[in-house]
């Protein structure tokens, strides 16, 4: 204990005390949120632990916490500067502890002798490796520096980093940041001034010391350094008692977030303690904001992820917040976190709007629609019901391929449930789910052909329909044509290509579509295109934008197609086609059954 | 015991504005405000999934709610499955799932 503490001064106190608190809040949340989790949840954990997954995940916090590789993808200057403070202060750290140990030659010490090192060691070290180390740690100070500089003047100047719009922050936020913002060029006056009083010959901090010497007299420099190191030690600590209840929590919370990421935890329709993982490792870096079209094209500023998911930590997260979304998963694609801000906002709508459905749909008992025999089944969907051209297009498909089809709601059919589903009626749409699972098991398809990506998507979800193949139908066509069952002819007709948020994103169908419309003519590509696509707006997801909001996203999207050359644009989702077909004035909207079925003939039976 | 001779008689039934109490139709129209707009064309109601099968008429059920007339509104709204094909016909762009929405929320189960 002697050792311990002999290397002490009264200004660690503000670094020591913030130290402790943030270290003690951090494990009590963690250890709070992680009992709370559900007892498979917590199974995952247990069983992944000592598998190959905890070495990927240590690979996977080391690129990402340290490195922030995704945002360097996103923005490099927004990357580099992630990168400068997170990796730059974790190295100062590492080599100032090296340093600090080989000084005192492994003697036990108190946390803030490392940490105020060039306070109470020597500022420089007369060896080979002590003049690397010297100029390691200058290296690196200018190497955060320059990543509190670039924060400086993003906050001053957010588009000059290629963000139009940047996050609003709370008070501890507000904290945190400028504390944040101090600490390092206070620890180079620190340190400078320390340097200047010894003497040290080292390149960023000798030189600063050596100036401030010749510039104020070495008595100046003595009550610059007292001074400087208390104020280094007071923003220090500032920053560690901020940070738990900051933003800047998710520097520590990423990290257990990745490594449950790995083992196979995910966020569900209703909440669960993992959530907290999710909320708190959110940075609020904006990222999130750029791409949201409601922010783009409706004028709302207040929903996207990074304020709702900043909204829900703080409990403050209100009904039109948590609604206020298209759910169309841009800003997913986009988070360098991977933080399934959707998943979470679902189970914010279920905790605000699901209710039991005990009695509700009884009307749907003994409701069969279906018609016709076969292996193959199809599913239209309400949806496609309003574009009757899909439907006659697909008939027109099974009939050139000869195929044998159970239609599933011909004659009419209940909701798939999903939209039931993303406004928070978990239990109501789990009878819709029910009632067409056991429609479809009870006739024995192998395959279901799905129209509708709303639909395509409820099925897929669904564990008991996982021994039926489910296919939309642009995958459906390209079989048939692969297979040689339909042929089709092509010419020299321009398409080009919306993809639905739902089969986009949603289930990660991008290239079959393209693939058929390439065997039909030439594709032209906007830039907005595959996981960047825009939303058509019509998003069942969102009850809370009115027609008017609804057009001006559509009318975006639309202004991208109509800048290519293409006569016709083709979707692969009937809501977009309705909402796209309002707003196109010279090119014709088509669903992509449609144009194949325009083209495609029965193969000569050999 | 009553004979029963074959017919019903409806009994007099009439919207009363007087009487009726509007507070529960204003909230619903201060959010939508749109909804004081619907031409009764019956769009909603003809392209309904749940109309096709039970009793439900969306027109109908909201018009009274506006009218002060929240009986059984409640459990109507409930038979809908929010599938969405009536704000896609209809000719006024009203958000029909949000009026389905709100109204369910503002009656609850108390009526």
């Amino acid at each position: 204990m002697d050792g311990f503490l002999r290397y002490y001064d009264h200004f660690v106190l503000p670094f020591t005390v913030g130290m402790l608190v943030l270290f003690t809040v951090i494990i009590y949340k963690y250890v709070r949120w992680f009992v709370r989790m559900p007892k498979e949840d917590r199974r995952l954990v247990a069983r992944g632990i000592f598998t190959k997954k905890t070495a990927q995940a240590t690979g996977e916090v080391a690129c990402e916490a340290l490195g922030h590789r995704k945002i360097w993808r996103v923005n490099p200057t927004l990357g580099y500067m992630h990168m400068s403070l997170a990796l730059g202060w974790f190295l100062l750290i590492v080599v100032g502890w090296i340093e600090a140990t080989v000084h005192f030659s492994g003697e036990l010490t108190a946390p803030h002798t490392h940490v105020f090192f060039k306070f109470f060691g020597p500022t420089s070290h007369p060896t080979m490796t002590g003049k690397f180390i010297n100029f390691m740690m200058d290296f690196l100070l200018l190497f955060v520096l320059s990543g509190v500089a670039l924060a400086w003047f993003k906050r001053l100047r957010s588009k000059a980093l290629g963000m139009r719009r940047t996050t609003r922050h709370t008070l501890w936020d507000r904290v945190a940041m400028t504390a944040l913002w101090m600490i390092f060029p206070v620890r180079l006056v620190a340190e400078s001034a320390a340097s200047g009083i010894d003497g040290s010959q080292s390149f960023l901090t000798g030189a600063i010391g050596r100036w401030m010497v010749d510039e104020f007299g070495i008595a100046q420099v003595f009550n610059i350094s007292a001074v400087a190191w208390w104020v280094y030690s007071l923003v220090l600590g500032a920053f560690f008692l901020a940070m738990p209840f900051s933003r800047y929590m998710h520097i520590f919370t990423e990290i257990p977030l990745i490594f449950m990421r790995r083992y196979g935890v995910r966020s569900g329709e209703r909440a669960s303690s993992f959530d907290h993982f999710q909320i708190e490792a959110c940075s609020q870096c904006g990222v999130c904001i750029d791409p949201c079209q409601l922010q783009a094209d409706a004028g709302i500023n207040h929903v996207q992820s990074a304020y709702y998911l900043r909204d829900r930590r703080y409990n403050r997260l209100r009904r039109e917040v948590a609604e206020n979304c298209l759910m169309c998963g841009r800003c997913e694609a986009k988070c360098p976190v991977g933080i399934e801000s959707n998943t979470l906002r679902l189970n914010s709508r279920s905790r605000l709007n699901d209710q039991p459905a005990e009695g509700r749909y009884e009307y749907l008992r003994g409701v069969d629609g279906s018609c016709g025999e076969g292996r193959t089944g199809y599913f239209a969907g309400c949806m496609t019901m309003l574009t009757p051209a899909t439907l006659s297009a697909m008939e027109k498909v099974f009939a050139a391929a000869g195929e044998d089809v159970w239609w599933a709601d011909r004659n009419g059919g209940a909701c798939c449930g999903r939209p039931l589903r993303l406004l928070g009626e978990i239990a109501a749409a789990q009878r819709m789910t029910d009632h067409n699972v056991e429609l479809i098991l009870r006739q024995g398809v192998t395959i279901l052909v799905v129209s509708c990506p709303i639909c395509l998507r409820a099925f897929r979800g669904e564990p008991r329909l996982a021994d039926i193949e489910i296919l939309h139908h642009s995958q459906y066509i390209l079989r048939l044509v692969e297979q040689g069952r339909i042929l089709m002819s092509s010419d020299t007709m321009s398409y080009v290509y919306h993809d639905p948020c739902e089969l986009g994103r949603g289930c990660g169908i991008y290239d079959e579509p393209r693939e058929v419309l390439r065997r039909l003519g030439t594709l032209a590509e906007v830039s907005q295109n595959r996981e960047h696509a825009f939303c058509c707006g019509g998003s069942l997801a969102n009850a809370e934008i009115d027609s008017t909001q609804q057009d001006a996203i559509a009318r975006t999207l639309m202004a991208q197609f109509a800048a290519t050359d293409a006569r016709v644009i083709v979707t692969a989702c009937p809501l977009c086609k309705k909402m796209l077909a309002r707003h196109s004035s010279r090119a014709r909207v088509a669903d992509i059954s449609e144009v194949a079925a325009a083209r495609a003939v029965a193969a000569a039976t050999p | 015991m009553s004979v029963n001779f074959g017919y019903t008689i409806s009994l007099p039934r009439a919207v009363d504005l007087d009487r009726n109490d509007f507070s529960v139709a204003l909230r619903v129209l201060r959010r939508l405000p749109e909804l004081e707009s619907c031409i009764g064309c019956g769009g909603c109601t003809a392209t309904c999934t749940a109309g096709a099968f039970t009793e439900f008429n969306f027109r109908r059920v909201q018009t009274l709610v506006r009218r002060g007339e929240y009986g059984g509104a409640y459990r109507e709204m409930n038979k809908c499955m929010l599938c969405g094909k009536c704000r896609l016909v209809c000719p006024r762009g009203i958000n029909t799932r949000a009026v389905v929405m709100t109204i369910k929320r503002e009656l609850g189960t108390g009526y």
